[in-house]
Parts: C-alpha cells; sequence; structure tokens
C-alpha cells in the first residue's frame, strides 16, 4: 500500500495557503457568518441564532446607513481629486529644484509619517470654536467676529476633514507622481519642443497621458484608504453631531464596538466593502486603457 | 493579657486598613491575580497601596491592560465573545456594569457584611444588579455640582441690570431656569459664554437624563419601555435648544466632552459650569486655571418639579464569575476600597463612597474654605443623586438618543420631532432584543 503523495507544487503552495486560510479566509468567512446573526459582543450565545436576512435589510432600509453612504462618496471624491491635483502640483515643482531635492522629497514626507490620530487631534484643536488657530486667527485679522463652528456646521465640518486628511495624504501622490516624471523618457518631450508645442501642449498631451497610470494606481491606492476612513473623522467629529458627518465606518466601528452589535456591524461592513471594490475596479480599468494608451499593453 | 495581644493585632491591622476576616498574614502565598484596571492621574495613586496587599498576603497582582473606561468596556465585551475571561479583578463603573450581566460575580458570600455596611447605601444599591452586588465602589464617586466665577455676583452694575431685566435679585442659580437666564445675560460671544455643555455621547444623554427627573419625568418606564417622548422631556431638551440658540453657550459644544468643559471653565471664559467633583482642585490651581481663587461652588440647581438633577455614577472594582482565585481577588477589591484607601484617593479631591470617609475629609478640610465649600455643595448634591436606570442598554439606547438630541440643539429637528424619533428608534432597539 503506498501513501497517496502531492504534487511538490502544491506541497510548496500548502505553507502559503495555509497561512492566508488563517488571516484571511478563516476572518473573512466568520464575519461572513455573524452578518447572518444577530450576534452580540456581550452575548456569545447569539452567534448560533441565524437570523438572515434581517441584518442586511435593515441595513440597506436605513436611511441613516445611505446617508452615511452618501457622504462617504462624497468625502472619497473631493479628497481624491485635490489630493490628485496637489501632489501633481507639487511633484512637478520639486522634479524642477535642481540642489536640495533629496530633502525637499524627505520633508514631503513628513506628514505620511504622523499618526491619523495624531493628525485627527491636531486639527481638531485647528478647528475648534473656541481656542482653535484658525478662529483666533480670523477674529485677530478682523476677518471674523463670531467664532465659526467648524467642527459643527456639516459643510465646514467636512471641509475641515478633508483637509486633514489632504493634508496627510498629498504626498502619497507627490511622490508616485515623482516617480513616474523621473521614469519620462525625455525624446518625446523634445521631439514635442521641436514641433513648437508650448509648455502647455507638451504638458497635456506628453507628459500627462505618461503619468495617468501613476495617478491611477495612488488612486487605488488612497481610494482604498478613504473608503475606510476611521481614525481621523472618530477624533475629529466622531461622526456627529448629529450625524452630520456620519460616514460608513464610524457608524459601522460605533455598532460594532460600543453597542456590541457584531452581527448588524458586519452586514453594514459587508456592504461597505462593495463600495471599496468598485472604485478599486473603476480606477483598475481606467489603469488599463491609460497603459494601452501609452502601447504598455495589459 | 492575651486579649489585650489579640486586640492590639487588630487594631493594628485596622490601622493598615485591613478587614481581618479578608485577610490574613500570607494568605494567599503563591496567588497571582491577574487585572484590568482603569488608567489615568486620576486613578492611578490608589494602585500604590497593592504593593501593600501584596506583602501582607503573599498574593502577586498582574495587571495586564490599563486603560480608560471605554477602552477597557470594549476590551470586556471582546473578552466575553472570545470566552477570555479568566483574568480576575476589572475595573467597573455603574453606568457600564449593566451591560455584563454574566461576566463578573456577586461580592457578597466573598466580602464581610461588616465592610459592605461601611459603604453608602446608595452606591451599594446601585451597584447591586439584579441582586448581585458586581462591583465595590471606590473612593470615585461622582455628581456633579454647580461652579461659578464668583467675580461676577460682585459686580453691582451687573446685579442692576440683571435685576432690571429679569426682576430678582443676581445670586448663584437655585432653578434649572434661573441657571438659562444667567448664562444668557452673562454670554458675551465669541469671547465670554454663560455656559457649555458636554454635547455628545453618553454625557449629554446623562445631562437630558437628570434634566427629565429634575422635570418630573423619567427615562423609561418599569418595562424599559421609552418613557422620555414627554412634556418633562421635551422641557429639559427645549433647555439645551434655548442655550444654543441664545448664543450662551460655545458654538461647538455639541462636540465638547468632559475636558473640554473644564478646561474651557479653567480658561476663564464660561461663568457657569455643571461639573465633577475632581475638577475641584484643578479649577483653584493658579498654575492651571485663569479662575484660580475666583471660584464659586453650589449644590446643583432644581428642575420645574423641584428635584435636583443628581445623575451619579462611580467607579470601582468586582471579580470575574471565571477567576480562579476568587477569595484572593476579593480580598484585593475589598482592600483597594477599604476605609485607608479611600483616604488616600480622596485626599486631592475625588468624593469617597465610605460614610466614614465622608466625614474624615469633611473634618480635615474644615480649615479650608474653599475645600469646605466643595465638599458642601457635593454632599448635598449627593443627598438626592440618582445612578442611571438599571438596564443593559443604556449605553445603546444614549447611541440613538443623543444624535437626536444635538439634531434638535442645533436645529435640524424640531423638539418635538427629535424625541419621537430617539423614542421610535429606543422602542425598536428594546424590541429587537426582546425585551418586551
Amino acid at each position: 500500500m503506498t501513501r497517496a503523495k502531492l504534487p511538490p507544487w502544491l506541497l510548496l503552495l500548502m505553507p502559503a495557503f495555509l497561512i492566508l486560510a488563517a488571516v484571511v479566509l478563516v476572518p473573512l468567512l466568520l464575519s461572513l457568518y455573524s452578518s447572518f446573526t444577530p450576534y452580540h459582543l456581550t452575548r456569545p450565545e447569539t452567534l448560533w441564532k441565524i437570523n438572515f436576512p434581517f441584518n442586511y435589510e435593515k441595513a440597506l432600509t436605513d436611511p441613516g446607513f445611505w446617508k452615511a453612504f452618501g457622504r462617504t462618496v462624497l468625502l472619497l471624491t473631493i479628497a481624491l481629486n485635490l489630493e490628485m491635483l496637489l501632489g501633481l502640483g507639487l511633484a512637478l515643482m520639486v522634479a524642477k529644484v535642481r540642489r536640495g531635492q533629496r530633502t525637499l522629497r524627505t520633508m514631503m514626507m513628513f506628514p505620511m509619517m504622523f499618526s491619523p490620530i495624531l493628525v485627527g487631534f491636531m486639527f481638531k484643536f485647528i478647528f475648534n470654536d473656541n481656542v482653535g488657530l484658525v478662529n483666533n486667527a480670523l477674529q485677530s485679522m478682523g476677518l471674523a467676529s463670531t467664532a465659526i463652528p467648524w467642527l459643527v456646521d456639516g459643510n465646514l465640518a467636512l471641509f475641515a476633514i478633508i483637509c486633514a486628511e489632504v493634508w496627510m495624504s498629498t504626498s502619497v501622490f507627490a511622490i508616485l507622481i515623482l516617480a513616474g516624471l523621473f521614469a519620462l523618457p525625455q525624446d518625446p518631450l523634445e521631439a514635442a519642443k521641436v514641433d513648437g508645442c508650448t509648455p502647455w501642449q507638451s504638458f497635456r498631451y506628453v507628459t500627462l497621458p505618461f503619468l495617468m497610470p501613476f495617478i491611477y494606481i495612488a488612486m487605488a491606492i488612497r481610494s482604498l484608504d478613504v473608503a475606510r476612513a476611521y481614525d481621523i473623522v472618530q477624533v475629529m467629529t466622531g461622526g456627529g453631531p448629529a450625524k452630520r458627518t456620519e460616514l460608513l465606518w464610524t457608524m459601522i466601528g460605533r455598532t460594532g464596538y460600543v453597542d456590541a452589535r457584531m452581527g448588524y456591524a458586519n452586514a453594514m461592513g459587508y456592504i461597505a466593502i462593495l463600495l471599496s471594490i468598485a472604485f478599486t475596479v473603476y480606477f483598475f480599468l481606467k489603469l488599463q486603457r491609460a497603459r494601452r494608451e501609452l502601447g504598455m499593453g495589459d | 493579657m492575651k486579649g489585650f495581644g489579640a486586640g492590639s493585632v487588630l487594631a493594628l491591622l485596622a490601622s493598615f486598613g485591613f478587614a481581618p476576616a479578608a485577610m490574613a498574614e500570607g494568605e494567599f502565598a503563591g496567588v497571582t491575580v491577574e487585572a484590568k484596571l482603569i488608567g489615568g492621574q486620576q486613578y492611578e495613586a490608589l494602585y500604590s497601596r497593592i504593593a501593600d496587599w501584596e506583602k501582607a498576603t503573599g498574593a502577586t497582582v498582574k495587571i495586564i491592560s490599563q486603560k480608560n473606561h471605554f477602552e477597557l468596556d470594549k476590551e470586556y465585551k471582546a473578552d466575553i465573545a472570545a470566552g477570555t475571561t479568566g483574568w480576575c479583578v476589572g475595573s467597573n463603573h455603574s453606568s457600564f456594569a449593566p451591560q455584563y450581566p454574566a461576566l463578573f460575580t456577586d461580592l457578597t458570600p466573598l466580602v464581610s457584611a461588616e465592610s459592605v455596611a461601611g459603604f453608602v447605601p446608595g452606591n451599594i444599591k446601585a451597584a447591586t444588579i439584579d441582586g448581585k452586588l458586581v462591583m465595590l465602589p471606590r473612593a470615585q464617586f461622582d455628581v456633579s455640582a454647580l461652579y461659578y466665577q464668583k467675580s461676577l455676583y460682585a459686580d453691582p452694575a451687573k446685579a442692576e441690570a440683571f435685576k432690571a431685566k429679569y426682576g430678582y435679585d443676581l445670586a448663584p442659580p437655585e432653578t434649572w431656569d434661573q441657571f438659562r437666564e444667567q448664562a444668557e445675560f452673562f454670554a458675551d460671544p465669541p469671547n465670554f459664554y454663560g455656559t457649555q455643555y458636554a454635547g455628545k455621547d453618553e454625557a449629554i444623554n446623562g445631562r437630558f437624563y437628570e434634566l427629565v427627573v429634575a422635570n418630573g419625568g423619567k427615562m423609561f418606564n418599569d418595562d424599559m419601555s421609552p418613557a422620555f417622548n414627554s412634556d418633562a422631556g421635551k422641557e429639559s431638551l427645549q433647555w439645551f435648544v434655548d442655550l444654543y440658540k441664545a448664543g450662551a453657550v460655545p458654538p461647538g459644544t455639541t462636540n465638547y466632552l468632559w475636558d473640554d468643559l473644564g478646561n474651557g471653565f479653567a480658561s476663564g471664559t464660561i461663568a457657569l459650569n455643571l461639573d465633577w467633583p475632581g475638577w475641584s482642585g484643578f479649577f483653584n490651581d493658579p498654575a492651571a486655571s485663569k479662575v484660580a481663587g475666583n471660584v464659586g461652588v453650589a449644590p446643583a440647581p432644581k428642575g420645574s418639579a423641584g428635584v435636583r438633577t443628581g445623575w451619579s455614577g462611580f467607579h470601582g472594582f468586582s471579580v470575574t464569575e471565571a477567576c480562579a482565585t476568587k477569595e484572593a481577588a476579593a480580598s484585593l477589591v475589598d482592600f483597594l476600597t477599604n476605609e485607608d484607601s479611600q483616604k488616600l484617593e480622596s485626599a486631592p479631591g475625588p468624593l469617597p463612597s465610605r460614610t466614614a470617609v465622608w466625614e474624615y475629609i469633611i473634618a480635615q478640610a474644615k480649615d479650608d474654605p474653599y475645600k469646605s465649600e466643595v465638599l458642601a455643595a457635593f454632599q448635598e448634591t449627593a443627598l438626592t443623586a440618582f445612578p442611571v436606570p438599571p438596564t443593559p442598554y443604556w449605553i445603546e439606547s444614549g447611541n440613538l438618543i443623543f444624535p437626536e438630541l444635538q439634531a434638535a440643539i442645533l436645529g435640524d429637528k424640531t423638539v418635538d420631532q427629535a424625541l419621537e424619533d430617539a423614542s421610535n428608534a429606543v422602542d425598536e432597539l428594546m424590541k429587537e432584543n426582546g425585551v418586551y
């Protein structure tokens, strides 16, 4: 009797499969399963009671959930575009610098080195209505006579949160775009000059198309980050007041860990993941198209 | 001679705060008690006494977690979910305790009746859930009294203008209506505000709750269905709305929590401040506070039903049901809440939960007019204080109520609409969980 042997390729891949299963697949399946139950952290027996599709129905019919969903998409759209524009500008300027460019590049990355919690506290203080820097500066310069409630008004609070996000993460775009600029072949640019293109035309029709794959990669990475925005928002406003800055993950975090309704929180989490998948697929398709246009294949 | 010797030993033990029945020399030698304790400067001074307990009993205490209570709360819930509750001693709080009905054991058989009898009866009542004494309170009893800037009441021009406008003498408010009127009178935004309130999470929920009670209402009916959508509830929420609309509170107050309030009053830009006893030293410390030397303290005002607000709570220690060495753990809890521990902990300002220690600190403060004023105000308020409703859903229902309170304060909803929405949401929560 001979023992059945696994093929060598499967044997070699087995450790990777096992580790992936343990750290990714099992938690994923467990959380998916718990989203079909009324699982409450302080009542472990609730994990064994199936109530599908109650949690999903409750989330999908809750106007609060959809408002948070919409607000997350809005934050994502504004923050990503602003970061892209500012990152592009920053990269183009830094690329022109001849002396001290390395120091500048390092300095540019400073905001990324801060913990998002710290950034949240910093901007919470900056935008505090009573003792904050912004209000004090505006009042000292005579530009405002009343305390502007930056973190209370829905639009202003979203603006303050976007400021914090943009401050911390613009450099992600800048660094990736700068890498693209360094890899930019000089021949097409020189040919454009010889053909009499203006600097704007050179940028628009030569530099920018070449940079697009880098921009889409940065967009895909940052869209995943912003779609699960939690820490900065939690510190600055906690999703409030009156749910005015409630995002998907502040809502899910509170439901899961403070209210202990983990089953319902996981159901909302799985719906929210669709948002991240949609943005990733969108940017991936754009990336493929941009690469094809450059003749770089798929 | 024999009797004298035994008496001397007992006296010596008592002088160290030892309850002889609970602790004997080397009684728990070799035992390790794992503990999850609340962290923070205000709470950690007491932990220096743990070494004394270790020395006396031969046991070792291993602190495996030290966080603020909101973080501990999440950790306890995760422990219950994962079944990892074999650690023994945990910090607890009267507002959070009803959420963990099975996590902590009944301390009654583990602690001497004499020791339990030394606590303020109301505290022991609030620490007893479903007939189980789930925690022993430490000297961190909290109820809010009124801090105010004394100079505002000593200004004759202000007194005259106030009387002309409102028809009664300007004096520290005794009712919440007077409080509102005075806050509106003193306000001069954006440089000076009449008052402020914690505007989110359990903080505003608690303030709303105590005002509802003071106005003659209640948060929940006996079957735990919501009862705050009532005349008393509307009157209470209107009070918050009126102050906000009048600009008598900072515009960001709906984002404030306790630290913001404490620092705000200490900055000298707030006239009246309902706050906790732990701040009394800070407010009168010239190195930390601009209002030092100018702080008056009065009992919490009364609502329209003639009832004083008095939302109270306290920190304490509990022993887990799954603890393998419950006797040792209970001995530690008893030790950390005994008279000597409470004297140490209440020295910088926090209020005790043992009757004898209340008497002790009042006697100690008799030569310090400010401290005497603080203690008198808080003692008066504590007389009619009340804990949160005894439901495991206090925090969870609060998370549904407070955004609606904020919506009314900020003008997104009317008072009626906000309370109706909050009441419906809490009703759904209770039904979903099979409460009724």
